[in-house]
């Protein structure tokens, strides 16, 4: 054996104080699904640590083996005894078995060597990287910051995709909500977001944290892959609670996720996090409420379903300059069926929220990528947050297309149409495209300004609405070899001023000279 | 269902009425309801009872082996002393006595709530944890 193993036992030995533990403990009457019943542990409260003592009657050298500590978490506190669930492999509970109260509430890690891996609902390494060394633990459930600890959100926070950014903003410390059907695009919105964080600079750059509840192993093994080919993992952290793991860990994901933001937060730190998605964690809860045995109600979800998601969402946050000023902003995502924005658990997160947007199933299948329906989308706090440049540009964006979108309709039934309204479809349909976007491909603010303000002043106006998207890449790496100078203003000042406003009018007139065939295709 | 009637019936004896009599008061309660096949089940859910109470109110003692009984009670009276539990000092005193040779030695007081563990095994896997991690 190794000398310095020994003198390390050794050294153990001689400094070891024998103790008598004295515990609080208590006996598991019934197990099932999950969730254990168990008599005694009269001093228990709400959500404290439960640890099952598995090593009972087992030899010391088996215990030693015992890689594990099974533990569960306290949800019920019943007359003669309390209901618990259990945070692992249901079939290493056994009746009979002693249950040793902690006294502590559940608690995962944080830190900064989390950045780039991959924990469980527990904060337990699921990525093979191994331990953490020195993390700082963090409570699960934290009360909300109060009213004297929050700023006003006045940050902007770039999602990359220029139908967001433009028309539905989100600023640092919001809540806003991504619903919509199955296969319409919330998660690619969500994952382009974490990307877009690249655009900018490094000292403000948000932690992103992504949080998978109930989700295939294979989705979250490709977003993780994508993010690490997008050079984004590095400032990310993920949070798995995969359709296999059992309901109390998928209730428990996104509030692991927030308790690990916190930290940054509480560090003076930008934080995202997404919850995808709340409707699998109500699920889960649904699942877990009625195995304790709770009344149900409408949908058969539980009394407080509304404060599961209330207390979650309200955690997110801008502090105060005396707190730090680190801002938490959550991205929840909620599936809908087919488009039923008023069932249940949508009308609850929209109604806490500050804002949705709302993907629909028709506009994907259109090919209008990123889908968003920006009638039904808005953002309650984010226009504060804009930048000038983009409040400029982007002034009246929201209004005309949803203009165009009842002209359009209309559309569909007049034969002859006047020359104003023929005007303003065709603006719609460029301006439609200008604001599709591929997936995976967010685009810095300071372009999405230029295009934009290229867009408001009729610069597409003379392309043929196919080729709108080719000729706006086009132009895109124009402004990027020609006037750098001006992009790299916009971003730094966060204005067009009317130097810029010279330079893109001059920019969009060159373009038009050295491509005319791009514009005379009408 | 059963299980209330159950537990009334405890409440009944423990209140001090003759067992005899709470039994037959349930019984004639439920014949007046109709609902006398209940009787066995209730029988049951009885047994399933006491025997959950019995296991409350018990002290198990637990050593490695037969000749440390002495020994170890004497050591686990003086803890609970300490712990200032009366309740729980004259359980300690009456209680039952386990043996299980995975303790390797010392001693393990379990009941009514409360373990105190004085097992070298406890305290060998303390010092395992803390040279290994």
């Amino acid at each position: 054996m190794d000398p310095s193993i020994v003198e390390k036992i050794v050294r153990e030995i001689e400094g070891y104080t024998p103790t008598h533990d004295h515990q609080h403990v208590g006996r598991v009457t019934a197990v099932g699904d999950g969730v254990v019943a168990i008599d005694g542990l009269s001093k228990a409260v709400m959500s404290e640590v439960i640890v099952f003592e598995e090593g009972k009657g087992k030899k010391l050298e088996d215990s030693m083996h015992q890689t594990s500590t099974l533990l569960g978490l306290i949800l019920n506190l019943e007359e003669d005894g309390v209901r618990a669930s259990i945070l692992g492999d249901t079939a290493r509970v056994t009746e009979g078995m002693t249950v040793k109260s902690t006294g502590k509430v559940l608690m995962v890690p944080s830190g900064e060597e989390l950045l780039g891996r991959v924990v469980n609902a527990l904060g337990e390494p699921i990525d093979g990287k191994g331990p953490f060394k020195n993390p700082t633990m963090m409570p699960v459930e934290r009360q909300a910051s109060g009213v004297i600890d929050r700023k006003h959100v006045s940050v902007p926070l770039q999602t990359g995709i220029k139908a967001i950014d433009a028309m539905i903003p989100i600023g640092r410390g919001q809540r806003e909500l991504l619903i919509g059907d199955r296969s319409t695009g919330k998660t690619t919105i969500a994952i382009d977001t974490i990307i877009n964080q690249k655009n900018g600079p490094e000292d403000t750059r948000p932690i992103c944290i992504y949080v998978a509840i109930g989700q295939k192993e294979s989705k979250t093994a490709r977003i993780m892959q994508q993010l690490r080919d997008a050079g984004a993992l590095e400032y990310t952290i993920i949070v798995d609670a995969s359709a296999s793991a059992p309901a109390t860990l998928q209730y428990l994901a996104p509030f692991t996720g927030a308790a690990i933001g916190e930290y940054f937060m509480d560090a003076g730190k930008d934080v995202l996090v997404i919850y995808d998605d709340l409707s699998k964690q109500a699920t889960a809860y649904r699942q877990l409420s009625l195995l304790l045995r709770r009344p149900p109600g409408r949908e058969a979800y539980p009394g407080d379903i509304f404060y599961l998601h209330s207390r979650l969402l309200e955690r997110a946050c801008r502090l105060s300059e005396e707190k730090g000023g680190g801002s938490l902003t959550a991205l929840p995502i909620i599936e809908t069926l087919e488009g039923d924005i008023s069932a249940y658990i949508p009308t609850n997160v929209i109604s806490i929220t500050d804002g949705q947007i709302f993907l629909m199933t028709d506009l994907f299948n259109k090919g209008v990528r990123p889908a968003i329906d920006v009638g039904l989308s808005v953002s309650r706090v984010g226009g504060d947050a804009q930048t000038k440049a983009m409040k400029s540009v982007a002034g009246k964006l929201k209004l005309e297309l949803a203009q165009f979108r009842e002209l359009e309709a209309f559309m569909q039934f007049a034969q002859d149409l006047d020359k104003a309204t023929a005007e303003r479809i065709a603006s719609g349909q460029r301006m439609v495209e200008v604001l599709k976007q591929k997936n995976g491909e967010p685009l810095p603010f300071e372009k999405q300004v230029a295009i934009l303000y290229a867009a408001t002043h009729a610069f597409f106006a003379d392309v043929a609405v196919k080729e709108v998207t080719a000729v706006e890449a086009q132009f895109i790496d124009y402004l990027d070899g020609q006037h750098a100078k001006t992009l790299a203003e916009i971003k730094e000042t966060g204005l067009v001023s009317e130097d810029s406003q010279k330079s893109l009018g001059r920019a969009m007139e060159e373009f038009k000279l050295a491509h005319p065939e791009l514009f005379a295709t009408k | 269902m059963q299980n209330a009637y159950a537990q009334a019936l405890w409440q009944l004896i423990e209140g001090g009425m003759e067992p005899e009599k709470a039994v037959h008061a349930i019984h004639t309660q439920l014949e007046a309801q109709g609902r006398t096949e209940l009787m066995p089940r209730i029988a049951r859910a009885f047994e399933r009872l006491a025997a959950r109470e019995r296991t409350r109110s018990t002290m198990t003692l637990t050593i490695a082996h037969k000749g440390d009984e002495a020994h170890a009670r004497k050591e686990a009276l003086a803890a609970l002393e300490k712990l200032n539990i009366p309740a729980l000092r004259s359980l300690g005193e009456e209680g039952e006595t386990h043996i299980d040779a995975s303790l390797i030695g010392g001693w393990r007081l379990e009941g009514q709530g409360h373990l105190i563990d004085a097992s070298y095994k406890k305290h060998l896997l303390a010092i395992y944890q803390a040279a290994t991690t």
